[in-house]
């Protein structure tokens, strides 16, 4: 309670004081998004900037290290799916049936909950041409929104806030762990990271007992403290430029920074006062990867002005015994985001927010002699909200041998049509300056 | 343009400025040194490192592998679980070497005898961006950047096409498996886009083209070495850049380095790069004649740039973000203090978002303010404690997001968060009286670390600190030091 009194005290001072003086580069972030949002109205209509607490949300969850869609989204009454697959394959009566071909994996019943009470789309057989088999290669295609022979310098979520959030908090991109992924990379830094809350801070290393001031901490408050500008510049023309993003222009290095800064400082009271007040309302999985669901319900519930929140789930890469990882892997996503799902609900949110998966790609439709499968390409995404158009949409690739290319399923979907409708119909912004060309939106919403 | 800095220009600020971005920055003493010599002098000593020998050994691992091919090969007859446990053998090691490589490289950076030579290797590895995570070999790695050094500060000509018949490279960009049946496009069309000419200044044309002038140039895996293979060359007649006839690679590189827009385009990145933003359109061609007047020769082309009145203007001293090795380096050169173990320093870099070797792809670090985020600045306020005090308390468990469970995995950590670093020694860096006397004390501060003086506030914060202390304690030093640190301006150089 104290600290958040302390935390309101000292927006309010800085509010005052800054919107009392000139407006400059030296603006904390947080006070240019109410300028950006004017500025927005006026300019296109049609394109949502984030305002405050109310904005829709989406999270993107990366299934790291490959997803074998075919044992996730199975083809169970497939003669080629069994032929290929004689050891790991499915069979009829272990699986969650969703229709005569298809179904899920046994250990989704969290997934099967979400599909039969309308939470939940599959995508099915998304991928890109010309499809790279490597880690690495296919990761930064998927987080660059790039065609597959192309490097793309920022990621489709960084071209976003350059695009569409340009002056807003800091907090509208928040990462849960341990480094920006490629796709957050923007011309004008945006987001903030950490896998726990308490590290996200300037570490002192002062213990000072309670009422008694760490002298360090206050210092380092002190020293970062921005400079008001001075007060002869334009404002008029300042809060044009606030909106237009800032790009480093004609500005010093160190203003930024000094910007930077106190963003530093009040996000990081603003997130750590957050995960401490607010409860979780329903009851999670114990996994790390759980861990990170349940810290997004709390930023979501606290009110972080977030419009993208990151985490992912790694270990997909199934080259050998296949069957346990997966199985461990399916059933704790699957049983996170129910238990997230229900908490949304139970804070009265989930209408806001919008959770998509990927995985840079599927695996080879044979199983190879380990008990796994190799990397291949396409694979299904999941869409998960109650805006969603639920069930199955896109449809199943074939697996007939003469449909494969390289012995991988060839996609239906670029990932890219699901990227363009979840900018376009869920976070209300044009997709084609962000994605680099306009592709046909997949309606997921 | 380009004329150089007039006598009285050279001063204690400007020489700091030289040595911050041809080198990695330095205590009072060396600048003041540089500031002795005078402008051509202190050029001289930092740009003609030929003279300076420089002792240091190669890591033990860093020739041919020759065995390597064939235990590779030997794999792939084995039984499943023999297969697996031998690639996980050779991955580990792999991976312990590419720590070791990032440790080695930058103790040249903080304690060699060339620290423009090496800031120039940071220059090419940040250009010809490669990553280990695709290359996946640590002798590769080390190799390229050795051939950085070698050719540092060389011929255009010369330097290029040895990047591109460079293993790592030949790998990165898939040039080994490209012949003349299906030419691989990928390193004509980058070598063109990012390393010499950017986009707009050649035709789709002139990459299939080019692609048929390299097929040949190729790896041989069993000694490791560059090869050319007669039966993937496509001798049929291209057309390159307005060159018509049977090209190979090196005609390729030589059209390319021809093109008026190849001064141009090297030479406005290399003004980035140290002057730390991109040149006018004005300078940037002043700076492009220099380069070919110097025949396209890195070194003597340098030397003017280095030497001009417009490298020192106001607008560039001061003014640049230090990236991650910059921050880490130059703290510990600046500090007199020595750099943590290769493997911490490996992962604070990491958390700084410039990791060694494994740029985020073939752009490379966009650097400037890219650089700085809330939670990149937060690290590095945390990290300066990390360094200053000597222990790894102060670094969070995610600082040590190494590979888990490889090399620099579990067991590294929880090592390194008992351990102790060094940290800096008070004694060496301040006088008695600095010690004893608190204005003194952040009036050295600021001086050694900054260069410049902070705001009255920034001021008063820092004696306010010092006054709640009963003592100057060696620890409050070492805490004020921390706190100097812990603002953006020491972020800038």
């Amino acid at each position: 309670m104290k600290n958040e009194i302390t935390l309101q005290t000292r927006r309010q001072f800085l509010r005052g004081t800054v919107l009392g003086s000139a407006l400059s580069w030296t603006v904390p972030t947080f006070l240019a998004d109410t300028f950006a949002a004017l500025q927005s109205q006026a300019a296109d209509s049609a394109t949502q900037i984030v305002t405050g607490k109310d904005g829709s949300i989406l999270v993107v969850l990366q299934m790291a290290g490959g997803n074998d869609g075919l044992n996730t989204v199975i083809p169970y009454a497939n003669d080629f799916y069994h032929n290929a697959r004689p050891k790991i394959g499915q069979t009829a009566d272990k699986v969650l049936k969703l229709n005569g071909d298809i179904a899920f994996h046994s250990a989704m019943t969290g997934f099967k909950n979400l599909y039969d009470s309308g939470n939940l789309a599959v995508v099915q057989g998304v991928g890109y041409p010309n499809p790279n088999r490597s880690h690495f290669r296919s990761t930064e295609i998927w987080q660059t929104a790039s065609d597959s022979d192309k490097v793309e310098k920022y990621g489709w979520l960084g071209r976003y806030f350059d695009n569409a959030c340009a002056g807003a908090d800091p907090t509208v991109g928040v990462v849960v762990g341990r480094q920006l992924p490629e796709s957050f990379f923007a011309k004008t830094p945006t987001g903030i990271c950490f896998d726990n809350p308490q590290n996200y801070r300037f570490l002192s290393p002062e213990r000072p007992k309670p009422g008694q001031t760490d002298m360090t901490e206050a210092a380092y408050e002190k020293l970062n403290e921005t400079e008001m500008a001075s007060s002869d510049a334009d404002s008029g023309a300042s809060i044009g430029s606030l909106a237009a993003g800032m790009p480093m222009q004609g500005g010093k290095a160190v203003d930024f920074i000094e910007r930077t800064a106190m963003d530093a400082q009040i996000s990081s009271d603003e997130v750590r006062n957050i995960a401490a007040r607010v409860q979780n309302q329903a009851t999670y999985p114990n996994s790390a990867f759980a861990n990170s669901l349940k810290l997004v319900a709390k930023l979501i519930g606290g009110g972080l002005p977030t419009r993208i929140y990151y985490v992912s789930q790694g270990g997909y890469d199934t080259h050998t015994n296949q069957l346990a990882t997966q199985q461990r892997l399916l059933g704790d996503l699957g049983d996170s985001l129910k238990a997230f799902v229900d908490d949304l609900k139970a804070q009265g949110n989930l209408q806001r927010v919008l959770v998509m998966t990927f995985s840079e790609f599927g695996r080879r439709v044979t199983e190879n002699a380990n008990g796994g499968t190799d990397h291949g390409a396409a694979a299904p995404m999941f869409i998960v909200g109650n805006k969603v158009k639920a069930g199955l949409l896109g449809r199943y690739p074939s697996l007939a041998p003469q449909d494969l290319f390289e012995g991988d399923i060839k996609y239906n979907v670029d990932f890219r049509s699901v990227y363009a409708s979840v900018l376009e119909n869920w976070l209300k912004t044009k997709s084609a300056p962000i994605l680099g060309k306009q592709f046909e939106p997949l309606p997921v919403v | 343009m380009l004329k150089p800095l007039s006598k009285d220009g050279w001063n204690y600020e400007t020489a700091a400025h030289l040595l911050n971005r041809a080198g990695f920055g330095g205590p009072p003493e060396e600048i003041t040194r540089l500031t002795d010599l005078g402008h051509e002098a202190a050029l001289s000593s930092l740009l003609d490192y030929e003279k300076i020998p420089d002792p240091t050994p190669n890591p033990v691992w860093a020739v041919p592998d020759l065995g390597r091919a064939d235990r590779v090969r030997a794999m792939q007859s084995m039984t499943p679980d023999a297969k697996r446990e031998a690639q996980q053998a050779e991955q580990r090691a792999q991976a312990q070497q590419i720590i070791e490589l990032r440790g080695w490289w930058l103790n040249r950076m903080a304690t060699g005898p060339r620290p423009f030579q090496e800031k120039m290797v940071l220059f090419w590895h940040g250009h010809f961006a490669t990553s280990y995570e695709k290359v996946r070999d640590a002798y590769y790695m080390w190799r390229q950047n050795e051939l950085f050094r070698q050719l540092a500060t060389d011929y255009w000509l010369h330097l290029l096409t040895e990047a591109g018949k460079d293993p790592a490279m030949l790998i990165w960009l898939d040039q080994a498996q490209s012949r003349k049946e299906h030419p691989n496009e990928n390193y004509a069309r980058e070598v063109m886009e990012l390393f010499s000419l950017g986009e707009g200044h050649y035709t789709e044309k002139d990459v299939t083209e080019g692609a048929r002038a390299l097929t040949g140039w190729s790896l041989d895996r069993q000694t490791e070495q560059f090869i050319f293979r007669p039966f993937f060359h496509d001798n049929g007649d291209k057309t390159f850049l307005g060159r018509t006839g049977n090209l190979n690679g090196e005609d390729m590189m030589a059209q390319i380095v021809k093109q008026p827009q190849a001064a141009v385009f090297i030479t406005g990145k290399l003004w980035n790069f140290f002057a730390g933003q991109m040149p006018s359109p004005e300078l940037n061609s002043a700076l492009a004649d220099a380069f070919v007047e110097s025949a396209r020769c890195f070194k003597p082309f340098l030397r003017v740039m280095f030497r001009s009145e417009e490298f020192y203007s106001e607008s560039i001293i001061r003014n640049q973000v230090k990236s991650p090795v910059q921050w880490l380096v130059g703290t510990a050169r600046t500090l007199q203090c020595d750099l943590p173990p290769g493997f911490i320093s490996a992962a604070i870099l990491r958390s700084l978002g410039q990791d060694l070797f494994a740029p985020p792809n073939v752009k490379g670090w966009d650097g400037g303010i890219t650089w700085i985020t809330t939670n990149t600045l937060l690290e590095r306020y945390n990290d300066a404690a990390t360094l200053v005090q000597g222990t790894t308390q102060q670094l969070s468990a995610s600082d040590f997001a190494l590979k888990p469970g490889g090399p620099g995995g579990v067991v590294q950590e929880k090592a390194a968060q008992r351990m102790h670093i060094g940290g800096v020694d008070v004694e060496k860096i301040l006088t008695p009286e600095e010690r004893a006397d608190k204005n003194k004390l952040v009036a050295a501060l600021q001086h050694r670390l900054l260069q410049s003086t902070f705001s009255n506030k920034q001021d008063q914060a820092l004696r306010d600190f010092l006054d709640s202390r009963p003592t100057l304690a060696d620890a409050d030093i070492r805490n004020v030091v921390r706190l100097v640190m812990s603002t953006p301006e020491y972020q800038v150089t």
